[in-house]
Protein backbone atom coordinates (compact mmCIF):
# COMPACT_ATOMS: atom_id res chain seq x y z
CA UNK A 1 0.00 0.00 0.00
CA UNK A 2 1.76 3.45 -1.03
CA UNK A 3 1.77 6.22 1.71
CA UNK A 4 -0.68 8.98 1.77
CA UNK A 5 0.91 11.91 0.44
CA UNK A 6 0.70 15.18 2.85
CA UNK A 7 1.46 18.71 1.91
CA UNK A 8 2.54 21.30 5.08
CA UNK A 9 2.60 25.01 4.11
CA UNK A 10 3.41 27.42 6.92
CA UNK A 11 5.83 29.94 7.20
CA UNK A 12 7.38 29.23 10.14
CA UNK A 13 10.32 26.73 9.77
CA UNK A 14 9.70 24.34 12.35
CA UNK A 15 6.23 24.25 12.55
CA UNK A 16 7.07 22.47 8.94
CA UNK A 17 10.21 20.59 10.16
CA UNK A 18 8.45 19.52 12.94
CA UNK A 19 5.22 18.39 11.17
CA UNK A 20 7.41 16.60 8.64
CA UNK A 21 9.51 14.87 11.14
CA UNK A 22 6.77 13.44 13.34
CA UNK A 23 4.18 12.93 10.52
CA UNK A 24 6.75 10.80 8.77
CA UNK A 25 7.60 8.78 11.57
CA UNK A 26 3.65 7.80 11.30
CA UNK A 27 4.21 6.72 7.65
CA UNK A 28 3.17 9.42 5.99
CA UNK A 29 5.14 10.58 2.95
CA UNK A 30 5.09 15.02 3.76
CA UNK A 31 6.42 18.05 1.50
CA UNK A 32 6.69 20.93 3.50
CA UNK A 33 7.00 24.15 2.04
CA UNK A 34 7.16 28.04 3.57
CA UNK A 35 4.26 29.98 1.44
CA UNK A 36 1.63 29.11 -0.50
CA UNK A 37 3.16 30.08 -4.31
CA UNK A 38 5.46 27.50 -4.47
CA UNK A 39 3.25 24.97 -3.05
CA UNK A 40 0.04 25.90 -5.36
CA UNK A 41 3.08 25.46 -8.42
CA UNK A 42 4.07 21.79 -6.62
CA UNK A 43 0.21 21.08 -6.85
CA UNK A 44 0.25 21.76 -10.23
CA UNK A 45 2.15 18.68 -10.71
CA UNK A 46 1.59 16.07 -8.20
CA UNK A 47 -2.07 15.19 -6.34
CA UNK A 48 -1.58 15.22 -2.27
CA UNK A 49 -4.53 13.69 -0.12
CA UNK A 50 -4.06 16.16 2.83
CA UNK A 51 -3.28 19.95 2.92
CA UNK A 52 -2.23 20.91 6.21
CA UNK A 53 -1.84 24.67 6.03
CA UNK A 54 -1.15 28.15 7.89
CA UNK A 55 -4.31 30.85 7.49
CA UNK A 56 -2.58 33.79 7.70
CA UNK A 57 0.48 34.38 5.30
CA UNK A 58 2.47 36.75 3.57
CA UNK A 59 0.99 36.61 0.08
CA UNK A 60 -1.16 34.62 -0.57
CA UNK A 61 -3.13 32.88 2.63
CA UNK A 62 -4.91 29.61 4.00
CA UNK A 63 -8.04 30.75 2.09
CA UNK A 64 -6.51 31.50 -1.34
CA UNK A 65 -4.77 27.78 -1.04
CA UNK A 66 -8.13 26.29 -0.35
CA UNK A 67 -10.08 27.88 -3.11
CA UNK A 68 -6.93 26.42 -5.25
CA UNK A 69 -7.26 23.11 -4.32
CA UNK A 70 -11.09 22.90 -4.08
CA UNK A 71 -10.54 23.32 -7.82
CA UNK A 72 -7.77 21.43 -8.88
CA UNK A 73 -9.06 18.61 -6.40
CA UNK A 74 -12.22 18.17 -4.83
CA UNK A 75 -11.40 15.16 -3.08
CA UNK A 76 -8.28 16.76 -1.02
CA UNK A 77 -8.86 17.90 2.31
CA UNK A 78 -7.48 20.74 3.54
CA UNK A 79 -6.69 20.95 7.25
CA UNK A 80 -6.19 24.86 8.51
CA UNK A 81 -4.08 26.31 11.26
CA UNK A 82 -4.02 29.53 12.53
CA UNK A 83 -1.90 31.62 15.43
CA UNK A 84 -4.73 34.67 15.08
CA UNK A 85 -7.60 32.03 16.21
CA UNK A 86 -11.09 34.36 16.68
CA UNK A 87 -14.64 32.86 16.49
CA UNK A 88 -14.84 35.05 12.87
CA UNK A 89 -11.49 33.31 11.18
CA UNK A 90 -12.76 29.77 13.01
CA UNK A 91 -16.63 30.38 10.97
CA UNK A 92 -15.08 31.30 7.75
CA UNK A 93 -12.75 28.68 7.60
CA UNK A 94 -15.22 25.94 8.78
CA UNK A 95 -18.23 27.50 6.35
CA UNK A 96 -15.58 26.98 3.37
CA UNK A 97 -15.21 23.68 2.99
CA UNK A 98 -12.15 22.96 5.76
CA UNK A 99 -12.33 19.62 6.82
CA UNK A 100 -10.89 20.89 10.09
CA UNK A 101 -9.36 23.71 12.29
CA UNK A 102 -7.08 24.45 14.62
CA UNK A 103 -5.42 27.10 16.47
CA UNK A 104 -1.44 27.11 17.63
CA UNK A 105 -0.28 26.03 19.56
CA UNK A 106 -0.86 22.81 17.97
CA UNK A 107 -1.20 19.33 19.24
CA UNK A 108 0.21 17.09 16.74
CA UNK A 109 -1.38 14.53 18.31
CA UNK A 110 -4.54 15.44 17.40
CA UNK A 111 -3.41 17.11 14.04
CA UNK A 112 -2.65 13.19 13.82
CA UNK A 113 -5.53 12.21 14.37
CA UNK A 114 -7.48 14.67 12.09
CA UNK A 115 -5.55 13.49 9.13
CA UNK A 116 -6.58 10.28 9.86
CA UNK A 117 -9.88 10.50 10.19
CA UNK A 118 -9.48 12.93 6.84
CA UNK A 119 -8.26 9.78 5.06
CA UNK A 120 -10.81 7.17 6.07
CA UNK A 121 -14.07 9.68 5.63
CA UNK B 1 13.76 97.87 43.05
CA UNK B 2 9.87 97.72 42.46
CA UNK B 3 8.89 99.31 39.44
CA UNK B 4 6.20 101.29 41.77
CA UNK B 5 9.41 102.07 43.80
CA UNK B 6 11.13 103.60 40.47
CA UNK B 7 8.30 105.69 39.52
CA UNK B 8 8.07 107.70 42.98
CA UNK B 9 11.29 108.28 43.13
CA UNK B 10 11.22 109.23 39.49
CA UNK B 11 8.40 111.78 40.33
CA UNK B 12 10.08 112.90 43.56
CA UNK B 13 13.11 114.11 41.36
CA UNK B 14 10.71 115.95 38.98
CA UNK B 15 8.82 117.55 41.97
CA UNK B 16 12.12 118.48 43.46
CA UNK B 17 13.36 120.22 40.04
CA UNK B 18 10.09 121.95 39.88
CA UNK B 19 10.29 123.27 43.45
CA UNK B 20 13.73 124.60 42.63
CA UNK B 21 13.17 126.17 39.78
CA UNK B 22 9.66 127.90 41.21
CA UNK B 23 11.68 129.18 43.96
CA UNK B 24 14.68 130.61 41.69
CA UNK B 25 11.78 132.06 39.50
CA UNK B 26 9.98 133.54 42.58
CA UNK B 27 12.92 134.97 43.87
CA UNK B 28 13.73 136.60 40.08
CA UNK B 29 10.24 137.73 40.21
CA UNK B 30 10.33 139.90 43.50
CA UNK B 31 13.80 141.22 42.42
CA UNK B 32 12.09 142.50 39.26
CA UNK B 33 8.99 144.03 41.17
CA UNK B 34 12.07 145.61 43.35
CA UNK B 35 13.33 146.97 40.75
CA UNK B 36 10.43 147.87 38.67
CA UNK B 37 9.31 149.66 42.21
CA UNK B 38 12.50 151.50 42.26
CA UNK B 39 12.43 152.52 38.62
CA UNK B 40 9.12 153.90 39.40
CA UNK B 41 10.85 156.21 42.33
CA UNK B 42 13.84 156.88 40.11
CA UNK B 43 11.38 158.43 38.04
CA UNK B 44 9.64 160.25 40.37
CA UNK B 45 13.04 161.67 41.15
CA UNK B 46 14.24 162.45 37.80
CA UNK B 47 10.88 164.68 37.17
CA UNK B 48 11.69 166.07 40.69
CA UNK B 49 15.44 167.08 39.72
CA UNK B 50 13.73 168.26 36.27
CA UNK B 51 11.57 170.76 38.43
CA UNK B 52 14.86 171.44 40.54
CA UNK B 53 16.53 172.58 37.38
CA UNK B 54 13.82 174.59 35.72
CA UNK B 55 13.24 176.79 39.22
CA UNK B 56 17.17 177.30 38.70
CA UNK B 57 17.23 178.48 35.56
CA UNK B 58 14.41 180.99 36.71
CA UNK B 59 16.49 182.12 39.06
CA UNK B 60 19.03 182.78 36.72
CA UNK B 61 16.91 184.64 34.97
CA UNK B 62 15.13 186.30 36.67
CA UNK B 63 17.69 186.76 39.83
CA UNK B 64 14.56 186.12 42.33
CA UNK B 65 15.83 184.11 45.73
CA UNK B 66 12.46 182.89 45.64
CA UNK B 67 13.57 180.90 43.26
CA UNK B 68 16.52 178.97 45.31
CA UNK B 69 13.95 178.83 48.40
CA UNK B 70 11.28 176.74 46.16
CA UNK B 71 14.27 174.76 45.22
CA UNK B 72 15.32 174.02 49.04
CA UNK B 73 12.19 172.98 49.44
CA UNK B 74 11.69 170.70 46.79
CA UNK B 75 15.14 168.91 48.08
CA UNK B 76 14.10 168.62 51.41
CA UNK B 77 10.84 167.00 49.78
CA UNK B 78 12.99 164.57 47.65
CA UNK B 79 14.86 163.73 51.07
CA UNK B 80 11.90 162.74 52.77
CA UNK B 81 11.16 160.73 49.96
CA UNK B 82 14.25 159.51 49.37
CA UNK B 83 14.50 158.46 53.01
CA UNK B 84 10.58 156.72 53.03
CA UNK B 85 12.04 154.35 50.34
CA UNK B 86 15.63 154.18 51.79
CA UNK B 87 15.45 150.00 52.14
CA UNK B 88 14.25 149.91 48.10
CA UNK B 89 16.51 151.92 47.06
CA UNK B 90 19.56 150.37 48.49
CA UNK B 91 18.22 147.21 47.64
CA UNK B 92 17.81 148.09 43.82
CA UNK B 93 20.71 150.15 43.22
CA UNK B 94 23.55 149.62 46.33
CA UNK B 95 24.84 151.02 49.46
CA UNK B 96 27.83 152.89 47.15
CA UNK B 97 25.01 154.29 44.55
CA UNK B 98 22.93 155.29 47.61
CA UNK B 99 25.61 157.21 49.25
CA UNK B 100 26.65 158.56 46.10
CA UNK B 101 23.04 160.24 45.42
CA UNK B 102 22.88 161.44 48.90
CA UNK B 103 26.48 163.14 48.36
CA UNK B 104 25.49 164.49 45.11
CA UNK B 105 22.55 165.61 47.14
CA UNK B 106 24.30 167.30 49.75
CA UNK B 107 26.84 169.35 47.66
CA UNK B 108 23.90 170.98 45.67
CA UNK B 109 21.94 172.04 48.90
CA UNK B 110 25.01 173.26 50.38
CA UNK B 111 25.77 175.38 47.02
CA UNK B 112 21.90 176.41 46.87
CA UNK B 113 22.11 176.97 50.43
CA UNK B 114 25.39 179.08 50.38
CA UNK B 115 24.12 181.30 47.67
CA UNK B 116 20.99 182.06 49.14
CA UNK B 117 22.63 183.38 52.17
CA UNK B 118 25.12 185.53 50.31
CA UNK B 119 23.96 189.23 49.24
CA UNK B 120 22.40 189.60 45.99
CA UNK B 121 25.35 192.58 44.87
CA UNK B 122 28.52 190.16 46.17
CA UNK B 123 27.42 187.15 43.77
CA UNK B 124 29.98 186.44 41.29
CA UNK B 125 27.12 185.51 38.61
CA UNK B 126 29.48 183.07 36.57
CA UNK B 127 30.87 181.69 39.16
CA UNK B 128 27.88 181.19 41.09
CA UNK B 129 26.12 179.92 37.85
CA UNK B 130 28.41 177.13 37.15
CA UNK B 131 28.52 175.98 40.69
CA UNK B 132 24.73 175.60 40.58
CA UNK B 133 24.84 174.27 37.10
CA UNK B 134 27.81 171.65 37.88
CA UNK B 135 25.91 170.12 41.20
CA UNK B 136 22.50 170.06 39.40
CA UNK B 137 23.81 168.68 36.53
CA UNK B 138 26.22 166.40 38.01
CA UNK B 139 22.92 165.25 40.49
CA UNK B 140 20.69 164.91 37.20
CA UNK B 141 23.33 162.80 35.61
CA UNK B 142 23.75 160.40 38.13
CA UNK B 143 19.71 159.83 38.67
CA UNK B 144 19.19 159.31 34.87
CA UNK B 145 22.54 156.91 34.75
CA UNK B 146 21.01 154.65 37.54
CA UNK B 147 17.58 154.90 36.31
CA UNK B 148 19.27 153.70 32.51
CA UNK B 149 21.11 150.78 34.84
CA UNK B 150 18.51 149.69 36.43
CA UNK B 151 16.36 149.55 33.47
CA UNK B 152 18.82 147.14 31.40
CA UNK B 153 19.40 145.52 34.72
CA UNK B 154 15.47 144.59 34.88
CA UNK B 155 15.25 143.50 30.97
CA UNK B 156 18.75 141.16 31.84
CA UNK B 157 16.93 139.96 35.04
CA UNK B 158 13.54 138.84 32.39
CA UNK B 159 15.27 137.88 30.04
CA UNK B 160 17.53 135.50 32.61
CA UNK B 161 14.09 134.15 33.95
CA UNK B 162 12.81 133.73 30.90
CA UNK B 163 15.85 131.41 29.58
CA UNK B 164 15.54 129.70 33.23
CA UNK B 165 11.92 128.94 32.88
CA UNK B 166 12.84 127.28 29.23
CA UNK B 167 15.99 125.20 30.84
CA UNK B 168 14.24 124.14 33.14
CA UNK B 169 11.31 122.96 31.06
CA UNK B 170 13.98 120.65 29.10
CA UNK B 171 15.53 119.65 32.36
CA UNK B 172 12.46 118.10 33.49
CA UNK B 173 11.23 116.83 30.12
CA UNK B 174 14.39 115.14 29.20
CA UNK B 175 15.22 113.93 32.63
CA UNK B 176 11.37 112.03 32.15
CA UNK B 177 12.03 110.54 29.02
CA UNK B 178 15.49 109.32 30.67
CA UNK B 179 14.01 107.93 33.42
CA UNK B 180 10.96 106.71 31.58
CA UNK B 181 13.30 104.78 28.90
CA UNK B 182 15.66 103.15 31.82
CA UNK B 183 11.92 102.09 34.04
CA UNK B 184 10.41 100.81 30.75
CA UNK B 185 13.74 99.31 29.13
CA UNK B 186 14.01 96.37 31.90
CA UNK B 187 10.07 95.87 31.63
CA UNK B 188 9.89 95.79 27.68
CA UNK B 189 13.34 93.33 27.76
CA UNK B 190 10.98 91.12 30.10
CA UNK B 191 8.25 91.71 28.42
CA UNK B 192 9.90 90.24 25.13
CA UNK B 193 11.01 87.28 26.98
CA UNK B 194 7.78 86.77 28.24
CA UNK B 195 6.40 87.13 24.89
CA UNK B 196 8.92 85.20 23.22
CA UNK B 197 8.26 82.10 26.01
CA UNK B 198 4.58 82.34 25.73
CA UNK B 199 4.44 81.86 21.63
CA UNK B 200 6.97 79.08 22.28
CA UNK B 201 4.91 77.32 24.63
CA UNK B 202 1.76 77.80 22.51
CA UNK B 203 3.88 76.02 19.67
CA UNK B 204 4.08 73.12 21.86
CA UNK B 205 7.60 74.00 23.51
CA UNK B 206 7.69 73.56 27.31
CA UNK B 207 10.64 75.90 28.04
CA UNK B 208 11.20 78.05 30.95
CA UNK B 209 13.37 80.89 31.31
CA UNK B 210 15.93 81.21 34.36
CA UNK B 211 17.79 84.00 35.48
CA UNK B 212 16.70 86.83 34.16
CA UNK B 213 17.48 90.35 35.45
CA UNK B 214 14.53 91.66 35.92
CA UNK B 215 12.24 94.01 38.29
CA UNK B 216 10.16 91.89 41.14
CA UNK B 217 6.75 92.22 39.52
CA UNK B 218 8.53 90.79 36.01
CA UNK B 219 9.96 88.00 37.95
CA UNK B 220 6.73 87.01 39.32
CA UNK B 221 5.20 86.89 36.13
CA UNK B 222 8.24 85.13 34.76
CA UNK B 223 7.65 82.79 37.90
CA UNK B 224 3.96 81.88 37.01
CA UNK B 225 4.98 81.66 33.07
CA UNK B 226 7.43 79.23 34.06
CA UNK B 227 5.61 77.19 36.83
CA UNK B 228 2.70 76.81 34.31
CA UNK B 229 5.29 75.78 31.31
CA UNK B 230 6.03 72.88 33.82
CA UNK B 231 2.87 71.92 34.45
CA UNK B 232 1.83 71.94 31.10
CA UNK B 233 4.77 69.48 30.39
CA UNK B 234 4.26 67.36 32.88
CA UNK B 235 0.28 67.17 31.56
CA UNK B 236 1.54 66.57 28.23
CA UNK B 237 3.74 63.48 29.64
CA UNK B 238 0.73 62.59 31.24
CA UNK B 239 -1.60 62.75 28.02
CA UNK B 240 1.25 61.08 25.96
CA UNK B 241 1.49 58.11 27.91
CA UNK B 242 -2.37 57.41 28.59
CA UNK B 243 -2.12 57.72 24.49
CA UNK B 244 0.06 55.26 24.76
CA UNK B 245 -1.92 53.01 27.06
CA UNK B 246 -4.42 53.32 24.17
CA UNK B 247 -2.26 52.12 21.49
CA UNK B 248 -0.86 49.29 23.98
CA UNK B 249 -4.23 48.21 23.55
CA UNK B 250 -4.99 48.59 19.52
CA UNK B 251 -1.15 46.48 19.69
CA UNK B 252 -2.30 44.15 21.93
CA UNK B 253 -4.03 42.07 18.93
CA UNK B 254 -0.22 41.51 17.35
CA UNK B 255 1.72 41.22 20.53
CA UNK B 256 -0.72 38.01 20.88
CA UNK B 257 -0.09 36.66 17.53
CA UNK B 258 3.25 37.10 17.50
CA UNK B 259 3.70 35.23 20.76
CA UNK B 260 1.38 32.49 19.66
CA UNK B 261 3.87 31.44 16.45
CA UNK B 262 7.01 31.16 19.02
CA UNK B 263 4.64 29.44 21.54
CA UNK B 264 3.44 27.14 18.89
CA UNK B 265 7.40 26.10 17.68
CA UNK B 266 8.48 25.23 21.39
CA UNK B 267 5.37 23.36 21.38
CA UNK B 268 6.06 20.90 18.23
CA UNK B 269 9.68 20.89 19.35
CA UNK B 270 8.74 19.24 22.62
CA UNK B 271 5.70 17.30 21.17
CA UNK B 272 8.44 15.88 18.45
CA UNK B 273 11.21 15.71 20.49
CA UNK B 274 9.27 12.85 23.24
CA UNK B 275 8.09 11.56 20.23
CA UNK B 276 11.07 10.69 18.45
CA UNK B 277 13.50 10.45 21.60
CA UNK B 278 14.54 7.21 21.32
CA UNK B 279 15.72 7.51 17.60
CA UNK B 280 17.24 11.21 17.91
CA UNK B 281 21.07 11.33 18.55
CA UNK B 282 22.93 13.68 20.69
CA UNK B 283 22.94 16.45 18.34
CA UNK B 284 19.66 16.08 17.72
CA UNK B 285 18.15 16.53 21.08
CA UNK B 286 20.99 19.32 21.36
CA UNK B 287 19.50 20.53 18.40
CA UNK B 288 16.00 20.45 19.13
CA UNK B 289 16.83 22.12 22.59
CA UNK B 290 19.20 25.07 20.87
CA UNK B 291 15.65 25.82 18.48
CA UNK B 292 13.57 25.85 22.00
CA UNK B 293 16.61 28.76 23.76
CA UNK B 294 15.81 30.49 20.26
CA UNK B 295 12.40 30.62 20.10
CA UNK B 296 12.35 31.89 23.78
CA UNK B 297 14.65 34.58 22.68
CA UNK B 298 12.51 35.21 20.22
CA UNK B 299 9.63 35.46 22.36
CA UNK B 300 11.62 37.33 25.55
CA UNK B 301 12.04 40.19 22.21
CA UNK B 302 8.65 40.24 21.55
CA UNK B 303 7.71 41.19 24.70
CA UNK B 304 11.06 43.33 25.55
CA UNK B 305 9.91 45.64 22.77
CA UNK B 306 6.03 45.78 23.84
CA UNK B 307 6.87 46.72 27.25
CA UNK B 308 10.06 49.65 25.88
CA UNK B 309 6.91 50.53 24.17
CA UNK B 310 4.45 50.73 27.06
CA UNK B 311 7.17 52.13 30.32
CA UNK B 312 6.71 55.51 30.90
CA UNK B 313 10.14 57.42 29.89
CA UNK B 314 11.56 60.58 30.90
CA UNK B 315 11.90 63.20 27.50
CA UNK B 316 15.53 62.78 26.51
CA UNK B 317 17.08 63.84 23.57
CA UNK B 318 19.80 61.39 21.49
CA UNK B 319 21.23 61.90 18.23
CA UNK B 320 20.11 59.16 16.16
CA UNK B 321 19.14 58.00 12.45
CA UNK B 322 15.66 58.59 11.62
CA UNK B 323 15.14 55.46 9.87
CA UNK B 324 16.19 53.40 13.18
CA UNK B 325 12.80 54.55 14.66
CA UNK B 326 10.77 54.51 11.48
CA UNK B 327 11.93 50.39 11.60
CA UNK B 328 11.04 49.85 15.27
CA UNK B 329 7.65 51.31 15.04
CA UNK B 330 7.09 49.15 11.59
CA UNK B 331 8.62 46.02 13.97
CA UNK B 332 6.20 46.44 17.25
CA UNK B 333 3.34 47.37 14.12
CA UNK B 334 4.58 44.04 11.95
CA UNK B 335 1.54 41.98 13.37
CA UNK B 336 -0.90 44.42 13.22
CA UNK B 337 -0.29 45.09 9.76
CA UNK B 338 0.25 41.59 9.02
CA UNK B 339 -3.64 40.68 10.24
CA UNK B 340 -4.99 43.28 8.33
CA UNK B 341 -3.44 41.87 5.20
CA UNK B 342 -1.29 45.45 4.86
CA UNK B 343 1.26 45.59 2.12
CA UNK B 344 3.87 48.05 3.82
CA UNK B 345 6.58 49.73 1.52
CA UNK B 346 9.54 51.41 3.16
CA UNK B 347 11.32 54.11 0.91
CA UNK B 348 13.92 55.07 3.64
CA UNK B 349 17.23 57.37 2.62
CA UNK B 350 19.89 55.08 3.76
CA UNK B 351 22.10 58.70 3.57
CA UNK B 352 19.92 61.20 6.06
CA UNK B 353 22.18 62.84 8.49
CA UNK B 354 21.68 62.13 11.93
CA UNK B 355 19.83 64.01 14.25
CA UNK B 356 18.57 64.82 18.23
CA UNK B 357 15.58 63.96 18.41
CA UNK B 358 13.65 61.71 21.60
CA UNK B 359 13.65 57.92 20.11
CA UNK B 360 10.40 57.24 22.54
CA UNK B 361 8.61 60.53 21.35
CA UNK B 362 8.70 60.25 18.13
CA UNK B 363 8.34 56.16 17.85
CA UNK B 364 5.03 57.18 19.73
CA UNK B 365 3.95 59.61 16.43
CA UNK B 366 4.49 56.94 13.81
CA UNK B 367 2.61 54.43 16.05
CA UNK B 368 -0.25 56.45 16.26
CA UNK B 369 0.16 57.47 12.56
CA UNK B 370 0.29 53.82 11.52
CA UNK B 371 -2.22 52.45 13.93
CA UNK B 372 -4.42 55.34 12.15
CA UNK B 373 -3.42 53.85 8.86
CA UNK B 374 -4.10 50.85 9.60
CA UNK B 375 -7.84 51.37 11.02
CA UNK B 376 -8.65 53.66 7.94
CA UNK B 377 -7.58 50.82 5.59
CA UNK B 378 -9.73 47.70 4.52
CA UNK B 379 -7.83 44.25 3.86
CA UNK B 380 -5.05 44.57 1.55
CA UNK B 381 -4.36 48.15 1.51
CA UNK B 382 -1.47 49.46 1.44
CA UNK B 383 0.86 51.58 3.63
CA UNK B 384 3.95 53.54 2.10
CA UNK B 385 6.26 55.21 4.30
CA UNK B 386 9.54 57.24 3.06
CA UNK B 387 12.02 59.16 4.60
CA UNK B 388 13.89 61.37 2.78
CA UNK B 389 15.55 65.18 3.05
CA UNK B 390 13.79 67.95 2.72
CA UNK B 391 13.62 70.30 -0.31
CA UNK B 392 16.28 73.12 1.65
CA UNK B 393 17.56 70.10 3.13
CA UNK B 394 17.30 72.14 6.55
CA UNK B 395 14.53 69.20 7.29
CA UNK B 396 14.12 65.57 8.04
CA UNK B 397 10.68 64.64 6.08
CA UNK B 398 8.69 61.37 7.21
CA UNK B 399 5.74 60.77 5.15
CA UNK B 400 3.05 57.87 5.83
CA UNK B 401 0.57 57.35 2.98
CA UNK B 402 -2.73 54.81 3.49
CA UNK B 403 -4.83 53.82 0.78
CA UNK B 404 -7.75 54.12 3.19
CA UNK B 405 -11.04 55.92 3.28
CA UNK B 406 -9.77 59.16 3.34
CA UNK B 407 -10.50 62.24 5.90
CA UNK B 408 -13.47 64.91 4.42
CA UNK B 409 -12.50 68.39 4.15
CA UNK B 410 -14.66 69.54 6.75
CA UNK B 411 -13.18 67.50 9.21
CA UNK B 412 -9.25 67.58 8.22
CA UNK B 413 -8.91 70.93 9.64
CA UNK B 414 -9.77 69.39 13.08
CA UNK B 415 -7.91 66.15 13.38
CA UNK B 416 -5.16 67.67 15.15
CA UNK B 417 -7.44 69.42 17.54
CA UNK B 418 -7.27 67.33 20.94
CA UNK B 419 -10.70 64.74 21.60
CA UNK B 420 -11.43 64.92 17.99
CA UNK B 421 -11.78 61.86 16.22
CA UNK B 422 -13.38 60.31 13.37
CA UNK B 423 -13.03 56.76 14.83
CA UNK B 424 -16.34 57.58 16.72
CA UNK B 425 -16.63 55.87 20.19
CA UNK B 426 -13.73 53.45 18.67
CA UNK B 427 -10.97 56.65 19.31
CA UNK B 428 -9.88 59.02 22.13
CA UNK B 429 -9.46 61.52 20.11
CA UNK B 430 -5.70 62.35 21.70
CA UNK B 431 -3.77 60.46 18.88
CA UNK B 432 -2.84 63.09 16.44
CA UNK B 433 -3.31 65.75 19.04
CA UNK B 434 -0.71 64.08 20.72
CA UNK B 435 1.90 63.32 17.77
CA UNK B 436 1.21 67.16 17.29
CA UNK B 437 2.83 68.48 20.20
CA UNK B 438 5.53 66.25 20.20
CA UNK B 439 6.42 67.39 16.71
CA UNK B 440 5.93 70.49 17.61
CA UNK B 441 8.18 70.64 20.34
CA UNK B 442 11.24 69.04 18.56
CA UNK B 443 10.13 72.41 16.79
CA UNK B 444 9.39 70.58 13.61
CA UNK B 445 5.68 70.39 12.02
CA UNK B 446 3.04 68.01 10.84
CA UNK B 447 0.73 68.40 7.85
CA UNK B 448 -1.74 66.05 6.57
CA UNK B 449 -3.23 65.60 2.58
CA UNK B 450 -6.95 63.41 2.01
CA UNK B 451 -8.87 62.49 -0.30
CA UNK B 452 -11.92 60.78 0.00
CA UNK B 453 -11.82 57.16 -1.29
CA UNK B 454 -8.12 57.47 -2.20
CA UNK B 455 -6.14 57.91 1.15
CA UNK B 456 -4.54 59.70 3.18
CA UNK B 457 -0.70 61.18 3.70
CA UNK B 458 0.74 62.58 6.91
CA UNK B 459 4.11 64.88 6.21
CA UNK B 460 5.99 64.95 9.30
CA UNK B 461 9.23 67.20 8.94
CA UNK B 462 11.65 67.51 11.95
CA UNK B 463 14.34 70.45 12.05
CA UNK B 464 18.00 68.61 11.43
CA UNK B 465 20.08 69.20 14.72
CA UNK B 466 23.86 69.11 15.36
CA UNK B 467 23.45 70.02 18.96
CA UNK B 468 20.80 69.51 22.04
CA UNK B 469 19.39 72.22 22.38
CA UNK B 470 21.08 73.90 19.18
CA UNK B 471 20.61 75.56 16.26
CA UNK B 472 20.13 74.04 12.70
CA UNK B 473 23.70 72.85 11.05
CA UNK B 474 23.28 75.33 8.11
CA UNK B 475 22.49 78.71 10.94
Amino acid sequence: MSKSQIMVIDDEKIVCDMSKLSLEQSGYEVETFLSAEPALERLKEKKFDIIVTDYKMKGLDGMDVLKTVKKLYPDTKVIMITAFANLETAIEALRSDVHDFFPKPVKIKELKASIERALHA
Amino acid sequence: MKVEHRIILSNFFNIIVLIIVIFFAIQNLNLVLTKLKFIQIADDLNASFLEIRLTEKNYFLYRNKMNLYDILNKIREIRYSIDNVRDDIIKAVGEDNFKILNKNLNDYTNVIALISEIEETKINNNQTETSIREAGKKLREFSEQITRLERTNTNELIMKSQKILLYSFWIIFLSSIVISHLISKKILLSLKLIQKLTLSISEGNFKTIENVDCDQECNSVIKAINFMSNELKNREEQLIQSKKLASIGVMTAGVAHELTNPLNNISMLAQTYIELYDNLSKDDRINFMSKVEAETDRMKEIVKNFLDFSKPKKPQLEQIDINTVIQKAIKLMQNMLYISNIETQLKLNENLPLTFIDRNQIQQVLVNLITNAVQAMTKNGKLIIVSDLDENKKYIKITITDTGKGIPPELLQHIFDPFFSTKGEGGTGLGLSVSHGIIKSHNGDITVKSEVGKGTTFTIRLPIYTKIEGSKTDE
